[in-house]
């Protein structure tokens, strides 16, 4: 068994070269705030894994809906708020079944 | 292997034109697709509708697979008939059966000129890593195995491989997040780099702890007298057990902070909520009873003096 270590930083370039997306894409997600990389001017920006799983579904939208690269913050925007409030919804409904049942 | 029938996956008829088949396709991506669907095994259902997508849409294909299909019918063991040539280089993550008659993935260009050199990265692979929410306290050490595809020089699918790797969670994790090890997915083709693995964090439900944000709430059970006179009582933290003073004339409901005894943020430790929820004992005999008649007299109180008002 080896002990990987984390890899978690990547650059603007590294992130587009790993999934083939244009970057004036990429940085249209940034610049509408879906994602929020660390770092000021787009050759500063770092990414962690988290950012990188969102951008490429951003290029599966894109290739699997037909979904114009315009369009997709609009649509990586409203399934990030579907996944949380789907967490959240489970996450209540747990508590309240907490609340109801008999202990 | 096992023929696929692409017209039956996509649900409609053999003679379908090309609008009919994007028009299934696509309603099937919106209920299968993992981005967006919620459905059980959706990743798997989604792959197959791809699948025959991609062998339907292209006339080419679909006249190469409209042949085939002439041999062989769903759920029978399907091979290639004899001489059959897989016309295309593919690109995507498909099934034996598609890569037997379209031809397995490999690098574009002719297939014997190795030494041109066309290299290819190796997939990314993807997997869910269940945590248990005292691990996430501290950086933990946990194994994870998982199976990487691999590929001989021409491109041809093999059995896959099971790696095992000690990875080390780093501490604060959360639910949902990605954590990339660089160079641990499928090998590359050529001098093509290694993929990258990415452990998908799942928080496992707990039994006694409900997550918010980073904070930690547990429903704490009392009884009605403890409600009313106060009570001290021991209360199960993620790591042991803290004494929790209920005031006198508590509600259900009452939420009780204990600092510190939440998750470890990025930022912080958060906080450990008690609330509570007055229970009543199942049964109750007739002295308890008399004992409860006589505390209604005397307590005169309508918990529903609201309604009366009007």
């Amino acid at each position: 068994m080896i002990n990987p270590t984390l890899s978690v930083k990547l650059t603007l370039e590294e992130v587009c070269k790993i999934i083939d997306m244009p970057q004036e894409v990429l940085i249209t997600i940034v610049e509408e705030g879906v994602l929020a990389p660390s770092g000021t001017a787009p050759n500063e920006w770092s990414f962690d894994g988290t950012m990188l799983s969102i951008a490429k579904r951003a290029v599966r939208l894109h290739r699997d809906f037909d979904i114009e690269w315009v369009s997709i913050p609009l649509y990586l925007g409203m399934i990030d708020e579907l996944e949380k409030l789907r967490v959240e919804n489970k996450m209540l409904r747990q508590r309240l079944n907490r609340f109801l049942q008999n202990s | 292997m096992e023929f696929k029938d692409y017209y039956k996956i996509l649900n409609i008829e053999p003679d379908a034109d090309l609008k009919k088949i994007k028009t299934a396709y696509r309603k099937l991506a919106r209920k299968y697709h993992p981005d967006v669907s919620a459905e059980k095994e959706a990743e798997n259902k989604f792959k197959e509708v791809a699948e025959a997508y991609a062998a339907l849409k292209d006339p080419e294909k679909r006249a190469e697979y409209d042949e085939l299909r002439k041999y062989g019918q769903k759920g029978q063991r399907f091979e290639p008939p004899p001489g059959w040539q897989p016309s295309t280089a593919q690109g995507g993550d498909y099934s034996d059966f598609f890569e037997s008659i379209f031809g397995a993935f490999r690098p574009p260009g002719p297939q014997t000129n190795r030494s041109s050199g066309f290299d290819f990265r190796g997939q990314d692979i993807e997997t869910e890593l269940p945590v248990f929410l005292e691990e996430t306290l501290k950086d933990t050490k946990k194994p994870i195995s998982y199976h990487l595809p691999r590929y001989d020089a021409d491109g041809r699918r093999l059995a896959d491989d099971k790696k095992t790797l000690n990875v080390t969670i780093p501490k604060g994790t959360t639910d949902g997040e990605r954590i990339r090890l660089k160079g641990q997915g499928g090998q590359g083709i050529g001098e093509g780099q290694h993929g990258d693995l990415y452990l998908h964090i799942r928080l496992v439900p707990h039994p006694l702890f409900d997550i918010e944000g980073h904070n930690l709430i547990i429903t704490v059970p009392i009884a009605p007298w403890e409600a009313i006179l106060g009570a001290r009582i021991e209360v199960p933290t993620l790591t042991g057990k803290i004494k929790l003073t209920l005031p006198p004339n508590s509600q259900t409901g009452k939420r009780l902070r204990i600092k510190g005894k939440g998750l470890t943020g990025k930022t912080g430790i958060g906080d450990l909520y008690a609330v509570l929820k007055i229970v009543i004992p199942e049964e109750s005999d007739e002295k308890t009873r008399q004992a409860w008649d006589s505390l209604s007299k005397m307590a005169e109180f309508d918990p529903r003096s609201e309604w009366s008002k009007s």
